[in-house]
């Protein structure tokens, strides 16, 4: 059975591959790692993980799908596809709708061997700062030859305070699964058939450019004569090392999966990330924060101003095409440092350096490659 | 005198009078320290030269990398990909593109534009019709992660509906503005670019509106 598993995934990532290239925006990611994996009643297990996702953005929608697969000896044993749609709406630049479909093979030594297929909806509203969303999902899965089914709906909310992400959300299942909750600790009091579960979820993030930290913390409890009640804690976090190159890391406990068929458990993964497709940015470190406007004059042209937010007791300078790329020395305004300068209408570079620092380009603007292994932004006066 | 000869006296013309016209300007790349890489750059901007290409925008790269403490081959290379992309540029946007026009389409093949997408902007406006700043929006929002076929769609449709330069370089600015308040640069240009089209007139008018002769 792995061979086949291997053979298929080696057949996603070709065909991956191959539509990454074919289509510049596409972005192609592989990721190999290892983990430790407990599951409930069974000592831990080591595990491999091989994971690939291709996203492709294009003009109405964007496409994504991924595969992984996690393999330890013959206890564990799972490969799960996800191809999603995000599709925005005509009415509305804050409404859009996630349509997607989920498959999962899988071996395991706590609940039986099989495989599952589930369709999901997410309508969600995004606001600059805030957003929520609302969701309906349905599964059905194979165990050892015994067929369920499994429903879920979920709403929750999210709201940014500048690098800090916190969301909430409900989800209710109701599932016929029961030796995946059997196995996972959840027992009903009646011979009821279906399994009522709600998971209240609390997410901390923190993102700073391509790093982000992540604590999710799950309450579940059982409803009406379903006995369930489980704390649990994750944590993941990503360190992007080069343009290509990231670490992954997570650890906690997974919470049985209904939806997927996978059952509860206990674990540590460490893995590598390569990406591939339209090459990102240098990652650079914010240390300041610079942002750039123009107040376009009624005759065309405008002003650009830049400010950055840094001590009083630093050199901050800025550069661009309009002072053909001489340093010119800001000024102090209050708590900021402060550039004006009179553009021509047309595309202008601006980049700022601190203490003769690394050339920057403002947040806010537009970031291109500069031929030097850095960066500027980019502004277009009308 | 074959052409091959007339093409060398003329690159040893070009870059015996380039280093004059360097210092005439105050130019900064008389500031590279290393005598061999600063021969090199004045070398491949007077090849340029010689080629036809403006020298104004192969300066500023060559004081971008001064200012940015690159090295001198760091530097000749850089002007040299950049002398590349002009000339790149010139052939896409002929058959006659001025200065603007070829910095705008250069830097548009820097940023990822596919060379083909030149082409097609040049064609949504008539002949004698700046594309500079068309092609500067296109950059902006590629260089934002908008998909190019996408920004290009757009930005034709805006161009062929008669869309002023003023109103496409518009829609980039809107378009930044829409970004830093949280949406998504796409979604932003979709919105955007709806909210320029309608005030344009619609495809038949503007066909009726425009000079007999004038599209190409």
């Amino acid at each position: 059975m792995i061979p086949t598993r291997l053979v298929a995934l080696g057949f996603l990532l070709l065909c991956a591959s191959r539509a990454g290239g074919a289509q510049r925006a596409s972005e192609l990611r592989l990721e190999v790692g290892t983990a430790s994996f407990s599951q409930r009643g069974f000592d831990a297990e080591r595990a491999a993980l091989l994971a690939v996702l291709w996203r492709r953005p294009a003009e109405r929608w964007t496409f994504l799908t991924s595969g992984n697969l996690t393999y330890a000896a013959d206890s564990l044993a799972a490969a799960q596809g996800v191809a999603v749609v995000d599709l925005p709406w005509n009415v509305s630049e804050r409404l859009r709708t996630e349509l997607g479909v989920a498959g999962a093979s899988f071996s395991l030594r706590s609940v039986g061997r099989g495989g599952n297929g589930n369709l999901f909806a997410r309508q969600h509203f995004v606001g600059p700062t805030r957003g929520s969303f609302i969701g309906l999902a349905g599964g059905r899965t194979s165990r050892d030859g015994v067929g369920s089914d499994s429903w879920s709906v979920d709403a929750g909310l999210w709201k940014r305070f500048g690098v800090l992400y916190l969301s909430g959300a409900l989800t209710h299942f109701s599932s016929s699964d029961w030796p995946l909750l059997y196995a996972s600790g959840v027992f009903t009091a009646t011979n009821d058939d279906r399994f009522e579960l709600l998971d209240k979820m609390l997410t901390v993030q923190v993102r700073n450019g391509p790093h982000d930290f992540t604590l999710n913390f799950i309450a579940r409890d059982g409803l009406g004569a379903t006995a369930a009640r489980n704390r649990t804690l994750t944590a993941s976090g990503t360190l992007q090392l080069t343009e290509r190159f990231a670490l992954l890391a997570s650890g906690g406990r997974k919470l049985a999966d209904p939806m997927r068929g996978l059952p509860q458990a206990d674990f540590v993964t460490a893995s590598a990330r390569v990406s591939f497709g339209p090459k990102p940015l240098p990652v650079m470190q914010r240390s300041v924060i610079a942002e750039a406007g123009v107040m376009a004059f009624a005759g065309g042209g405008g002003e650009l101003v830049v400010r950055v937010l840094a001590s009083e007791s630093i050199l901050v300078e800025i550069a661009g095409d309009f002072s053909d790329w001489a340093p010119l020395p800001m000024e102090r305004e209050g708590t900021f440092w402060v550039a004006r300068a009179r553009l021509r209408p047309g595309k202008h570079r601006v980049a700022v350096r601190v203490n003769l620092g690394e050339w920057r380009a403002p947040r806010n603007l537009a970031r291109v490659r500069d031929d030097y292994g850095g960066e500027a932004g980019l502004v277009v006066v009308p | 005198m074959n052409r091959h000869r007339v093409l060398f006296v003329a690159l040893v013309l070009a870059s015996v009078s380039v280093a004059p016209a360097l210092r005439a300007q105050g130019s900064r790349v008389l500031g590279i320290a290393d005598a061999r890489a600063r021969a090199a750059v004045e070398r491949e901007i007077a090849q340029a030269e010689a080629r036809g290409l403006p020298v104004r925008p192969l300066l500023a790269k060559a004081h971008e990398g001064v200012t940015k403490r690159a090295t001198g081959e760091r530097i000749r290379v850089a002007v040299a990909s950049q002398a590349r992309r002009l000339e790149q540029a010139r052939d896409l946007l002929a058959p006659s593109p001025s200065e603007a026009e070829l910095v705008a389409g250069a830097d548009a093949l820097a940023v990822g534009v596919p060379a083909p997408m030149l082409k097609k902007v040049r064609a949504a406006y008539p002949a004698g019709h700046s594309v500079a700043m068309p092609l500067d929006v296109l950059t902006e929002l590629v260089a934002r992660g908008v998909p190019a076929n996408h920004a290009l769609e757009q930005i034709t449709q805006l161009m062929t509906r008669g869309a002023t330069p003023t109103q496409i370089a518009s829609l980039g600015a809107s378009v930044q503005a829409d970004v830093a308040a949280g949406l998504t640069p796409d979604a932003a240009l979709e919105v955007r670019a709806r909210g320029v089209m309608s005030l344009l007139p619609s495809p038949a008018a503007a066909a009726a509106l425009a000079p007999r002769g004038s599209r190409p």
